[in-house]
């Protein structure tokens, strides 16, 4: 009999399933989700992918059982390390980031992809809410060949129809030539990744459209749960689970402590 | 023929350290997020009552920048984020005072904040880059402008150079001379020191000249303005090679700003920076007060 799979454990195996041999990817302390992502990826087809933890490339696809850091800065991911980057180095190699796979969160994602870490409130002076700071998000997400968003908290506050300011911008305003008039390549996000369903983009009308809905989750709950118009796509597949073999990676080798449960 | 002169060592002790810093000025402070500030000397800049500061913080910083704030040191600040990652995802009293704009914010990236760096080190007045274009940057900050490429004519950011006065840093090792090495990377203190006029860093050892010889490839900083011995100077933060962070006493702090944020009352912030910033008159002092036996169980593989 196989276990069931959280919310966040198919979202980690969404991830994973996006994420090819030889990519480059960038896993943050402090994201659980697409850190398991990355590394389910990493154990099951890409032991040439070069996974980037705490700032150190590391390669882990015969590490037991990978633990958890509470930092960026923890000194202990230097034991699996082949290299570790000062950060103004990973901030100025630019060139080998287009096979880099990029995850971004936000208190704020809207319709068209955009992304907000900067705050919430009408005037930047007097915010009702300041928000921690774009971090590297606003270049991490145009460097990288490819980039999802991800929120844990699928709800009509985060899901919004326009981000109050945007630290990364996905399709900006949504009109055809936004980003090729802003100087950017064409291609924005992929995906938008939640503990309900996954969106990708209408390549049209750029707006969110969903792309599948995880088990046990209707088109409803989706609905009332997300702060801009979803369109009646009929239907809509079923989020694939997490096979056994994946399931059993999650929880034995990469998320011991079950974050993610 | 050799001349009479000698060789000017380079050591001074934490108020000494400091006394370079006038109201008014841009100073930065190194390191990471919940690694590797240098703390005994953010805690004599507090206590040397500056004010007005213009403070660039690490690309990304942790709660060293929060202090400063708290204490009442920034007018503006350059940085990217503040916050102590799941200890405090945002900085309570960063959080409260850009919400009472009660502090100027030059909003941008990392990788602006090192481009930015990079221009201070080259003495250009900016460096380009794209990222940046279409979002709410520009905006928030008027200092980045755009422009067209004169090569190819595409759209990019100018990132003004970031000038600093002063570049305060916490490393592991120096000799009296200010030849300073770092254990582990340094996160981003080199491109921190090639933007700053001067450099004043805080380390855990000074070691004999010779040491430093052994291992020349190894001195990240050739020439740090001055030096402090300050064993355990980055407390409550991690310092690579000798301690971990000290999470319980972050929260401490987390709490008493946090506390600040909620309900506008300094009462417990100001019990915290009397405790532990205001009165100690060095770092041993501010050491005892947390405790010996708690910062000596600090240790990086337990």
């Amino acid at each position: 009999m196989t276990a069931t799979a959280t919310p966040k454990e198919i979202m980690a195996t969404v991830i994973a399933n996006d994420l090819r041999d030889g990519e480059w990817v960038e896993v943050g302390a402090n994201l659980p989700v697409p850190r398991a992502g990355a590394l389910l990826a990493h154990l099951t087809h890409g032991p040439n992918m070069t996974v980037m933890l705490a700032m150190t490339k590391a390669y882990l696809h015969d590490v037991p059982v990978i633990e958890e850091f509470a930092f960026i800065t923890d000194v202990a991911a230097t034991r699996w390390a082949e290299a570790y980057y000062p950060h103004d180095r990973l901030l100025s190699e630019m060139r080998f980031r287009r096979r880099g796979v990029f995850f971004a969160g936000g208190i704020q994602l809207d319709r068209f992809g955009n992304s907000n870490l900067i705050g919430i409130g009408a005037d930047p002076r007097r915010l009702d809410f300041r928000g921690p700071g774009g971090i590297g998000t606003c270049n991490a997400t145009l460097q990288n060949g490819r980039y999802h968003l991800v929120t844990t908290s699928h709800s009509p506050r985060v899901l919004v129809e326009r981000c109050d300011y945007v630290s990364a911008v996905g399709y900006g305003d949504g009109s055809s030539d936004f980003r090729e008039n802003h100087g950017l390549d064409p291609q924005g996000p992929a995906s938008i990744i939640t503990p309900l369903c996954v969106f990708d983009f209408d390549p049209d009308t750029r707006c969110a459209r969903l792309r599948s809905i995880h088990p046990g989750v209707t088109l409803e709950d989706v609905r009332e749960q997300t702060g801009f118009e979803i369109g009646d796509d009929g239907d809509v597949p079923v989020t694939p689970v997490p096979t056994e073999e994946q399931l059993e990676l999650l929880r034995t080798r990469i998320d011991v402590r079950g974050s993610l449960r | 023929m050799t001349g009479t002169a000698e060789r000017r060592p380079v050591l001074v002790d934490e108020a000494a350290a400091v006394e370079g810093v006038a109201d008014g000025m841009t100073i930065a402070i190194g390191g990471f997020i919940n690694a590797a500030h240098p703390m005994a000397l953010v805690r004599q800049i507090v206590r040397s009552g500056a004010r007005d500061l213009t403070v660039v913080g690490s690309a990304s910083s942790g709660l060293e920048i929060d202090m400063l704030i708290a204490a009442g040191c920034v007018n503006t600040l350059v940085s990217t984020y503040v916050g102590a990652e799941g200890l405090a995802p945002i900085g309570p009293a960063f959080r409260k005072a850009a919400q009472d704009g009660e502090i100027d914010l030059f909003e941008l990236d990392e990788a602006h904040f090192y481009a930015g760096l990079r221009a201070a080190a080259q003495r250009l007045p900016f460096n380009p880059w794209r990222a940046g274009l279409g979002t709410s940057y520009p905006d928030l900050n008027p200092r980045l402008k755009t422009f067209h490429d004169p090569i190819d004519g595409s759209l990019l950011i100018a990132v003004p150079s970031i000038d600093i006065d002063i570049a305060f840093l916490h490393a592991a090792i120096s000799d009296a001379y200010g030849n300073v090495q770092h254990e582990g990377t340094g996160f981003g203190d080199r491109a921190i020191h090639a933007a700053a006029d001067r450099t004043v860093a805080q380390v855990e050892q000074i070691v004999s000249n010779e040491r430093i010889r052994q291992n020349p490839a190894a001195t990240s900083i050739p020439g740090a303005d001055a030096v402090v011995r300050v064993p355990y100077g980055a407390h409550p933060f991690a310092s690579h090679g000798y301690y971990p962070a000290d999470k319980e006493h972050i929260l401490e702090y987390v709490d008493a700003a946090t506390d600040w944020l909620k309900t506008g009352s300094r009462t417990r912030l100001d019990e915290y920076l009397d405790c532990y910033v205001r009165e100690p008159v060095d770092n041993v002092e501010y050491i005892e007060r947390v405790g010996l036996r708690q910062v000596l169980a600090l240790t990086e593989y337990s």
